[in-house]
This record gives C-alpha cells, sequence and structure tokens, in this order.
C-alpha cells in the first residue's frame, strides 16, 4: 500500500470513518498473515497473534506517531508476538499440542475444490509444486519472500519492520532467494 | 539446513546478476500461490474488521510495562510458572498474575473498580476490584485480551496482549 494512502486512511479512521478502517484491513492484512506465517506458527497461534496485532492496532488508532508508517507498526507488533509466542512454546515445551492443531483453519478449502476441478488440475500441481519447493528453501530464505509476496506487495521499511533485518538487505537477499527457488525447480521441470 | 550448505548443492548461485526479469516472475508466481494456498482466513479478516469497535481515544492506555515471559529469567526446573503483568497508565499500575486456574490482580495505588475482561471486539465477563484494588476470575483468559477498568469517573484499558 501507498505511504500517503495509508497516512490517510489513519486518519480518516481516526475521525470516524468505518469504510476508511476496512480499507486498511484489506490493505494491510495479507502483510499481518505474512509476517506471522513467516514465524511458522502453528495455525492456532497465528490466529491469536493476528487478532492481538489488530486489536492493538485498534486500541492505538489516534495515538501512532506516524499514521503513513501503519505497515511497519503493523509488521513489527507481529514480530514481536511472533516471537513472544515462539519464546512461551521452548520455554513450556508444549509444541504442536495435537488438540491445538486439531483447530486449524478450514479456510483453504474452497479455494482447493476449485484448484481440484478437473479443468485446473495441471495448473494446481505446477502452484502446489511451486509452493512445496517455495516451503523446502532455507529458512531464512523461506522466511523474507513469505513477508515480501503479500499481496499487495510490502515496501522494503515494513520487510525490514517485519524481519528485523537492514533495508539494505532486502534487495539482494530477495535476489539470491528467488534464484536459489528458481534453481530448485529447474531442477525439477516444474517451471 | 542453513543456507551456507545450500550453497554447495547449487552452482547457480554464483551466477551474474542478469536475471532480475526471472526472479520477478518467480516472485510474482509465489505470490499467486500464496494468494491461494495460503490467504488471510476469512475470519480473521471479518475480526479484524470489527476490531474497529475497540477504538476509543478517550480510554486511557495503560501500558505493558512488565512481561515475565520477556523480562524475567526462566526458573530452572520450574513448570507453570503463572505469567505476570504489569500494565502503567500515569500513576496507576495494574498488577495480574495469569494461571491455569484464571487470574488475579491488584490495582495500585489500591481503588475500587468495575472491571471487564474482553477477549475480542464483543462485550466480556465483569470483575470487581474491592476496595484494596484486588481482583480475581476464575476463568483464566486464552488468546487475546485487555481489562477495560472504570474507576473515579475515567477508563482505562490494558494494552491487548496475548495471554
Amino acid at each position: 500500500m501507498d505511504r500517503a494512502d495509508v497516512g490517510a486512511l489513519v486518519q480518516s479512521a481516526v475521525d470516524g470513518d468505518g469504510a476508511a478502517w476496512k480499507a486498511l484491513v484489506e490493505g494491510l492484512s495479507p502483510l499481518v498473515w505474512s509476517v506471522v506465517r513467516a514465524h511458522r506458527l502453528s495455525d492456532a497461534d497465528a490466529h491469536e497473534v493476528y487478532q492481538t496485532v489488530w486489536f492493538r492496532f485498534a486500541q492505538h488508532l489516534g495515538r501512532i506517531q506516524e499514521p503513513q508508517k501503519a505497515g511497519s507498526w503493523l509488521a513489527t507488533t507481529a514480530r514481536h508476538e511472533s516471537l513472544k509466542v515462539i519464546k512461551s512454546l521452548r520455554r513450556l515445551t508444549l509444541t504442536d499440542d495435537p488438540q491445538l492443531l486439531d483447530r486449524v483453519s478450514e479456510d483453504g478449502t474452497p479455494e482447493q475444490s476449485l484448484l481440484d476441478a478437473e479443468e485446473a488440475a495441471a495448473e494446481s500441481e505446477r502452484v502446489r509444486r511451486l509452493w512445496q519447493e517455495f516451503e523446502e528453501l532455507g529458512d531464512r530464505c523461506r522466511q523474507l519472500l513469505r513477508v515480501l509476496i503479500a499481496s499487495p506487495p510490502p515496501s522494503y521499511q515494513e520487510v525490514s519492520a517485519a524481519l528485523g533485518i537492514a533495508v539494505g538487505s532486502i534487495g539482494p537477499l530477495r535476489q539470491r532467494c528467488l534464484r536459489r527457488l528458481r534453481a530448485r525447480l529447474d531442477k525439477r521441470g516444474a517451471l | 539446513m542453513t543456507d551456507e550448505h545450500d550453497d554447495h548443492d547449487e552452482p547457480w548461485e554464483g551466477s551474474a546478476g542478469d536475471d532480475a526479469p526471472d526472479c520477478d516472475r518467480v516472485e510474482e508466481e509465489l505470490r499467486g500461490a500464496a494468494a491461494v494456498l495460503d490467504p488471510v482466513p476469512a475470519e480473521l479478516r471479518e475480526l479484524a474488521v470489527e476490531a474497529y469497535a475497540l477504538h476509543d481515544l478517550d480510554a486511557r492506555i495503560a501500558e505493558l510495562a512488565f512481561d515475565s515471559l520477556v523480562d524475567a529469567l526462566p526458573v530452572r526446573g520450574a513448570v507453570d510458572v503463572p505469567r505476570m503483568l504489569t500494565f502503567r497508565a500515569g500513576e496507576l499500575t495494574v498488577d495480574v498474575e495469569v494461571t491455569e486456574e484464571g487470574l488475579l490482580g491488584q490495582l495500585l495505588p489500591p481503588r475500587q473498580a468495575r472491571i471487564e475482561v474482553l477477549s475480542g471486539p464483543q462485550a466480556g465477563a465483569s470483575l470487581t476490584a474491592d476496595a484494596l484494588g484486588r481482583f480475581t476470575s476464575d476463568a483464566p483468559p486464552a488468546g487475546p485480551f485487555a481489562l477495560r477498568l472504570r474507576t473515579g469517573g475515567e477508563v482505562v484499558v490494558t494494552e491487548w496482549l496475548r495471554a
């Protein structure tokens, strides 16, 4: 999302414009989701962190110092909350509680059934293979790319806030990771 | 598995950087795949829209000042250590202890308050802080939560947090 737009939408939302808030959610919730997913949280944890981030954003609305940087604010908060979850899991060693995992969302299902339609089978297979190769990239690459591929695409400032890495290192790292992914796909003849 | 290790397997790594368009294409394809295979769950998007109701310019925010999860050293061998949280809004301090049995709190300086335990944009369970500022709940908060306190004519809300 364009920073000037974000700033204006935040201001309108502060002034009571619910449609502006909705536009912020539409534009920035994929970024928040990507950050949470980049940290490989379980579905249950991912859902709770995502909610916490948006509830806190609503709470701080009107007190955020630089409204045009709301995307970075959300990304930073999502990162901190994700790291807290990872820390608490490590402390409790309660990872992958099967009951929690049973609560996984079923949201992939409608899209899945669309994909599975016969005419789309080949395309579906290609997308699946691409995703699989992506999932099997090294941790750093997987994490960076998961945030970069949010839609709409995040700014490098937002990516920096999401992952705690310098803005200047994102471009070269991105190139390197995409090149690596391409190589893996080439090897499999998947692209 | 480290990135360094991968380098040895993949000679493409060092090749010249004239492949920017190809990289852009892969990124776009991946973006498309993420939108299909790992989208923002619809109910989460809806919750974020509803969260607008939580914006309250009149309430004071009690900011998180201490979280045992982050700020305390782990106790060796201790299991089920309670989560200790401290929130501050000016002179008012809200101490909260979250255990599996519930929630235990203390307002300082001591004062009476009506307290609502929020878990989202909907109304939450009501508690009362006694004259000594103590409050308890036998329902442990799970997931996102905040406390909305009404005391002495003002409203104070603790910063949203995941229990």
